[in-house]
């Protein structure tokens, strides 16, 4: 595919477009001035994400770069998961006797009431007449 | 100051150890270049001053992370590109540029008066309308077709370099200039025959 000449010549005009001479001068004081003031008044955030990002831009790729926060997300979501399971099953700090028994206590009725249920849900059927003629009271 | 003669890396190495002044050195090396290239992608001195500054404050940033697998002209380049890019996105959804707020700057410059002036006054006249057809045709094209006829046409730069800058392949930068060109050549048709 062959560029056209004559368009790349009409193009090429708009190398003459450049700022004011003294521009460049100017501009590199410029750039100095902006980043002492970007010190001075750059978000906390802004900076914690400069140093995240330089700390995995060693890395040789971004498919890399993913899949290394998607693994320190998941390692970090499973200890947070593991550490708040841990704390549920976690004694109270004054252990004695008779919290052992409240806790006996609690349980036993936890369990009476559930018996309690399963009786009152249970339906039994009576025999209509007895199986036998005989009397039960003969002499 | 720097003699011109100390190459960008140990100028990079410098920085990356933490000397401000190198870094200083490289930004009056590379800021005509760059400001070209930004300048003929938004075609506004406005914006590419504030882009600029921005282009050299991140690349200032992120120079720890340079590892020399590219040179730093191909990095800083991908920088920049990136950047505008990025800008034209959010500018376009702003507002659609109106051809007023175009630069007409280069109308006064004595070079392309004379590059462009063959002593007939009617054909001088047709500068205005030259230079405004030619930014108009310009931001017709997309971001990305812009830059590489910038780099192209504008700044002259090899294909083998456009294809480092923009992480494409050659022939993806052949395709998109062909496409470019042909789209120009509709929009300046009548300039093209003098």
């Amino acid at each position: 595919m062959e560029h056209n000449e004559s368009i790349s010549k009409l193009l090429r005009l708009k190398r003459y477009e450049q700022p004011r001479p003294d521009y460049f001068e100017d501009f590199l004081a410029e750039f100095q001035l902006r980043q002492r003031a970007e010190v001075i008044h750059r978000p906390f955030w802004n900076i914690a994400w400069d140093r995240f990002s330089s700390f995995f831009a060693p890395l040789p790729s971004p498919r890399l770069f993913a899949a290394a926060t998607f693994a320190a997300t998941v390692i970090a979501t499973g200890l947070t998961l593991n550490w708040s399971r841990q704390e549920a099953v976690t004694p109270p700090a004054t252990w004695n006797l008779s919290t052992a028994a409240q806790m006996k206590l609690g349980s036993d009725q936890r369990a009476f009431t559930t018996s309690k249920k399963r009786v009152s849900s249970v339906h039994y059927v009576l025999p209509p007449r007895p199986t036998g003629y005989a009397s039960a009271h003969s002499f | 100051m720097e003699t011109p003669e100390t190459p960008d890396s140990e100028l990079v190495s410098r920085t990356q150890a933490g000397d401000a002044r190198a870094f200083d050195e490289l930004v009056v090396r590379f800021s005509t270049r760059l400001y070209g290239l930004v300048y003929n992608m938004t075609a506004s001195h406005e914006d590419t001053n504030d882009l600029l500054q921005e282009i050299f404050a991140k690349a200032y940033r992120s120079i720890k992370g340079f590892q020399g697998k590219s040179a730093f002209y191909t990095w800083m380049h991908t920088i920049a590109v990136n950047m505008t890019i990025n800008f034209l996105k959010k500018r376009n959804r702003r507002k659609t540029m109106s051809l007023d707020d175009v630069d007409s700057g280069i109308l006064n410059d004595p070079d392309f008066i004379n590059a462009t002036s063959h002593g007939d006054p009617s054909q001088d006249a047709n500068l205005v309308e030259l230079q405004k057809k030619l930014n108009e045709s310009l931001l017709k094209l997309s971001h990305q077709h812009r830059a590489v006829v910038t780099m192209f046409d504008i700044q002259g730069m090899p294909h083998a370099e456009i294809a480092k800058i923009l992480k494409i392949s050659e022939g993806t930068v052949r395709s998109r200039l062909f496409y470019a060109h042909r789209q120009l050549q509709n929009h300046l048709q009548e300039f093209m025959k003098h």
